[in-house]
């Protein structure tokens, strides 16, 4: 007897996405994830660009991390033309991808995790009885949004940062009056953390590799190797470890090692570099219990929650510590070249990779991003968790539990490639 | 002629009549999902305006939605795919004033730049597709259904959003602005990017964007569509003597807005 359940609309994440498992005699037969998201082919737009053009075409990737691709088109260009830039420029991108962080972690950590694990529908819905919580969520999104528009120009898809520099530099009043806003508001950065490290998470283990950028000196952001618990390597050389292939029901790429899945995100960068976290992360974790390194993939929530006290501290240092001062960003000399940025984004490494001609025209461009890497290990995740739940009765309970974890790493299917659609096949 | 393209951008015909709690619609079609939150970015907003209206779909971030009928919707991205046109005509038919929201359903945007790029150049990107994901030629809304109203922009600008759904909830006719952005440009002085040499498409596109990216130090990509009055060759002179070729021209008229721009734009460049 075959049994089937179609759960259209897993809805609460970024982009369209569909789910389809088939049991057969209580046996898991088949877990497809897909991104049904309409195809873009943003790297064949970019082919035949001017290499200050791949940054503001390639920031229309993601409207939730936007800075994201700005920053890592900016950095492999400038990889790839030999541009060192200043030491200012460098902060100022750090600050970018750090008021990411928060606006992101933000909008994910409460209007699309929250409501599944306190029983609402929506965050929306949540409004009555948690305005706190929700009036939290709105403070901390709109600090990470007055973040970008200071550095970036504008809060979205932002136009101040370019090759070589920045196009506007913000003053030392304003980063000032960041600090302080940053400063007001940490502690709803730790009630944060609090909160999600309180909620009760389901026991799953999901032992794959953790794969992050590494840094000896800084936690998670701009270049250093590409690193798991088990290989270190130079971000430039992605391709020679990881192998990308296409599957014919989903717009998105998959991502693999050794023919082996692996996550990334906040926890692949909690569990590689954990020792580099700011003090007051580091105590409001131990204070929840939860230890690392970990391989729960729900826990993926806490560390993202967490990692948004270290983006406050982080934010606070370089705004108090950085003397803006007039510069104008560096015009490269043109030659046939190639530049790769691997970069730590809200959801994990993101890739940008170009080859220029000797007059500064992109021949190849190659973008992977965070759910790429994430999606076979989230359906391999999946096709794992099953079997766990299988034993619940009611159906719509086990599929709250599956969407809870397709949700704890945060997809992006705008990114990759809207409604997730979870097709039960049961015979 | 150009008038009449601006005239576009709205299409109530009748007026609009003061809604208490209208059914709201909110969806995304294929698109980077930055217009729906430019919708909730108005953080200090946008828990009064959700209590004046009844949200019935929101996806994005909402579990249950209810598509029976609406009074407004909200439509982001552009029509890349079959299931897009689906999604697209099945709201369309059920819902009384509908709104392009953003750049991808106003003018297709960057993704319907694919257009005009050699298939050669993505066609490592295309495989064998499940017929729901399979591809229709990149397209603004308005290709397909009747649109009632757009919101241009790139992202279009937040508070014009909130201004928009206050005056549709008072029955008052939402105002278009189709002054080019050079008008509030001299207004926020700034330096004129063209006299430094950068090819700003200012001159000839839609304002109402407070010239925030010229603001930022960046020029004008055009992101809010062509002006009603746009002077396209005296501007096309000017980049042109700036050094710029006009294949670079073409290309930076097309990427944005390319789809709104009559071919009379392009008839002096090579």
């Amino acid at each position: 007897m075959t049994h089937t359940i179609n759960l259209n609309h897993i809805t609460k994440i970024e982009g369209h996405a569909s789910l389809h498992v088939k049991i057969k005699n209580n046996k898991l037969t088949e877990c497809k994830l897909s991104s049904i998201e309409g195809s873009r082919y943003f790297e064949g737009l970019l082919k035949d660009k001017h290499y200050f053009e791949a940054h503001e075409i390639s920031s229309r990737i993601c409207g939730i991390c936007s800075c994201a691709h700005t920053v890592a088109a900016t950095t492999a260009m400038e990889h790839a033309l030999g541009i060192q830039v200043s030491h200012q420029s460098m902060e100022l991108k750090k600050l970018l991808t750090l008021a990411e962080r928060i606006r992101s972690h933000a909008a994910h950590l409460y209007f699309l995790a929250l409501p599944d694990y306190l029983g609402y529908e929506s965050a929306l819905a949540m409004v009555k009885k948690y305005k706190t919580e929700i009036k939290r969520a709105l403070k901390l999104m709109k600090l990470g949004n007055l973040m970008v528009s200071v550095i970036g120009g504008r809060d979205m898809h932002p136009v101040s940062a370019t090759v070589g520099g920045f196009l506007k530099i913000p003053t030392k009043e304003q980063l000032n009056e960041l600090a302080e806003e940053l400063e007001k508001l940490k502690p709803d950065a730790i009630e944060t953390a609090k909160l999600f490290g309180s909620l009760k998470q389901q026991d799953f283990h999901n032992d794959c590799e953790y794969f992050s950028i590494y840094d000896e000196k800084e936690y998670g952001m701009i270049d250093g190797a590409i690193m798991s618990q088990k290989i270190r390597f130079p971000n430039y050389d992605y391709l020679k470890f990881m192998n990308e292939y296409q599957n014919e029901y989903s717009t998105a790429n998959f991502v693999s090692r050794d023919d082996k899945s692996f996550m990334v995100g906040a926890i692949s960068r909690f569990n590689n570099s954990f020792d580099l976290l700011s003090d007051d992360t580091k105590k409001v974790i131990k204070e929840s219990g939860i230890k690392f390194p970990n391989n729960n993939p729900f826990i993926n929530n806490f560390c993202q929650a967490a990692e948004m006290i270290h983006a406050f501290d982080h934010s606070i240092k370089i705004c108090r510590e950085l003397v803006p001062k007039f510069e104008k960003p560096i015009v490269p000399k043109l030659k046939a070249c190639r530049g790769v940025a691997a970069i730590e984004v809200p959801r994990g490494i993101l890739v940008h990779d170009y080859t220029l001609n000797d007059k500064g025209i992109i021949t190849h461009a190659n973008i992977i991003t965070p759910t790429a890497y994430n999606l076979k290990n989230m359906e391999d995740s999946v096709r794992n968790f099953i079997p766990t739940v299988l034993h619940l009765k009611n159906e719509e309970k086990i599929n709250i539990e599956i969407e809870k974890l397709i949700r704890s790493y945060d997809p992006c299917f705008s990114c990759s490639t809207h409604f997730l659609k979870v097709k039960w096949d049961r015979t | 002629m150009q008038n009449q393209k601006v005239r576009k951008l709205y299409t109530i015909q009748s007026g609009l009549k003061k809604m208490n709690k209208p059914k709201v619609g909110i969806y995304g079609l294929t698109g980077c999902a930055g217009c729906q939150l430019s919708i909730i970015f108005n953080e200090d907003e946008i828990l009064d305006l959700i209590s004046l209206i009844d949200l019935r779909a929101f996806p994005f971030i909402k579990e249950k939605n209810y598509d029976e009928e609406f009074d407004l919707v909200f439509m982001e991205g552009l029509v890349a795919s079959a299931n897009d046109l689906e999604v697209l005509k099945k709201v369309r038919s059920k819902t009384k004033i509908l709104v392009a929201l953003g750049a991808c359903a106003h003018t297709g945007c960057i993704p319907a730049y694919r257009k005009w790029t050699l298939k050669e150049n993505y066609e490592h990107l295309l495989y064998k597709k499940d017929d729901i994901i399979k591809d229709e030629d990149p397209s603004p809304i308005e290709n397909h259904v009747k649109v009632d109203f757009t919101i241009p922009g790139c992202p279009p600008d937040k508070h014009e959003i909130l201004t928009f759904i206050k005056d549709v909830l008072k029955g008052k006719t939402p105002k278009t602005y189709n002054n080019p952005v050079c008008v509030e440009c001299r207004r926020n002085n700034n330096d004129c990017l063209l006299i430094v040499g950068k090819p700003c498409m200012g001159p000839i596109t839609a304002g109402g964007c407070h010239s925030i990216c010229i603001n930022g130090g960046f020029e004008c990509w055009g992101c809010r569509g062509p002006s009603g009055d746009a002077n396209y060759d005296a501007w096309i002179e000017i980049l042109r003597e700036q050094g710029h070729d006009d294949e670079f021209i073409k290309t930076r008229m097309k990427i944005f807005a390319g789809l709104k721009m009559e071919e009379d734009a392009f008839k002096i460049l090579k």
